[in-house]
């Protein structure tokens, strides 16, 4: 059962993104904030760290194409940087502690990181001429303000449900 | 210090950057086709996504209908004392529509730049990155949708269509960034007069949009309402835009410029109309219209 849910939820944070994407930019002292919901990478980061970083990247890989196709029309770019999120992720945790707490701001910072690298992946194609400091008040900040509230409210359940997972496959071999 | 890539490893990484770089590079030259794969996984993930947005939509609703009830009265105040007004409007557009008929039909003219079919579709989905101004919406070719079509809430003109698949579209707002993206617009001076001008651009500080190449002779002036002309070939003529704030020369001192802030909300889009045209459009992007017209030529005299 447990292991259906995994994927499942996967497939559920992919179709919530752009529903949530909806309520976006949102009108704040005169000035548009972008919130960019980024929950599948949150959780694939969080795979990645809890359960397995080649199942991160496989599912990095088919959502990442999948993003690529119908939302971007660019193929080749969320698809290569959702599997190296997850490998970055999968590098690091090996030298901190794997507290909740921990995970969650690394997973924050991770955000950050690929939201970085997009808006100069944009500036180079000449699709967005945004200031830095334009990026950073209005779009960066905010959005990090925002997926840290979902980190925080779904953080835990991510990790026990992974857990579980984990635990399921560890008791029996194939 | 552990090794983090062996050889074999390393090889295959760079053979895949390498492999994405032609990817994206292949896919960034022409985004405004979709091929047949394509095509299908949009069409997959347009009705996974209807299944979400439907209650969302539902939802964000209730929350609307009770903040306005809160609003109820204040709202009522401010509409009774245009109430007025409005009666005398109406009466006026009565008048002239029946006008306008009689006259068409003296000069025998049925066709008309202002006839346009709506098709109401619903927003499926905001391009979730932001990066560009792009919505999804729940209809498609095959209910009529076609590439460059316009756009509409009930406020106004929010975009045109950039791609379409047999069930879904995706819109591409006017607040893009896009340079290569222009609206023929007008101006209607006095009630008699129309100036011509192409929205161009998107400011983003200010929030408004950018209404370039007007003719420097004309007297325009702020608080004056900007709609489409229907000139540009696809768009029907007559949807609204938004209204004139503030007016300058441009860049080369040759043609004035003016702000003009949009009339539709872009944000929290939920139901909107497709434009159809009547009369017949052109075809194609900027530019490869003449192309299609000349290969038509071509196939003419054989």
């Amino acid at each position: 059962m447990i292991r259906f849910v995994v994927p499942l939820i996967a497939i559920v944070l992919f179709f919530l993104e752009p529903v949530f994407g909806l309520f976006s930019p949102i009108e704040l002292y005169g000035e548009y904030r972008f919130l960019v919901p980024r929950f599948l990478i949150m959780y694939l980061i969080f795979i990645s760290i809890y359960y397995s970083r080649n199942v991160a990247m496989i599912y990095g890989l088919v959502f990442g194409l999948l993003y690529d196709v119908t939302y971007i029309d660019i193929i080749g770019l969320y698809s290569f940087l959702y599997p190296l999120i997850c490998l970055i992720a999968s590098f690091i945790v090996r030298y901190i502690h794997q507290h909740l707490l921990v995970t969650t701001t690394l997973s924050l910072l991770l955000v950050a990181l690929l939201e970085f690298v997009l808006y100069q992946f944009f500036l180079l194609i000449g699709l967005t001429d945004m200031s830095m400091s334009n990026f950073v008040y209005g779009k960066l900040i905010p959005t990090m303000i925002a997926n840290s509230i979902f980190l925080i409210m779904l953080g835990w359940a991510f990790k026990y449900l992974i857990n579980a997972r984990f635990i399921q496959r560890l008791n029996q071999p194939s | 210090m552990p090794q983090f890539f062996s050889n074999k490893r390393l090889i295959m990484l760079l053979v895949g950057v390498i492999f994405l770089v032609a990817l994206i590079s292949f896919s960034l030259r022409d985004r405004d086709h979709a091929s047949l794969p394509e095509q299908f996984i949009k069409d997959v993930v347009g009705f996974g996504q209807s299944i979400f947005s439907k209650p969302t939509q539902y939802i964000t609703g209730v929350f609307e209908n009770v903040d306005s009830l809160l609003n109820t009265y204040d709202e009522n105040k401010r509409l009774k004392s245009r109430l007025e007004e409005f009666a005398k409007l109406q009466a006026d557009v009565n008048v002239l529509t029946l006008e306008n008929s009689t006259l068409r039909e003296i000069v025998d003219k049925e066709e008309n730049l202002r006839k346009y079919e709506p098709i109401q579709a619903t927003v499926i989905a905001r391009n979730p990155d932001q990066w560009e101004e792009k919505v999804v919406l729940d209809k498609g070719t095959i209910h009529g949708v076609e590439v460059n079509m316009a756009v509409m809430t009930s406020q106004g003109l929010i975009g045109k269509v950039f791609l379409t698949t047999s069930f879904t579209s995706t819109v591409e707002l006017l607040s893009t960034q896009n340079p290569n993206y222009r609206v023929s617009a007008m101006v209607t001076v006095d009630g008699e007069k129309k100036v011509f001008g192409l929205i161009e651009g998107y400011d983003d500080e200010r929030n408004e949009l950018i209404l370039k190449r007007i003719d420097s002779n004309i007297e325009i002036k702020a608080g004056q309402k900007v709609m489409s002309s229907g000139l540009g070939g696809i768009f029907p003529e007559g949807l609204y835009i938004g209204e004139i704030t503030e007016v300058t020369t441009d860049d080369f001192g040759l043609t004035k410029m003016a702000y003009i802030k949009p009339a539709a909300d872009f944000a929290l889009l939920d139901h909107v109309m497709v434009a159809k045209r009547s009369m017949p459009s052109a075809s194609g992007i900027d530019g490869e219209v003449i192309v299609e017209e000349e290969e038509e030529k071509e196939e003419d005299p054989s």
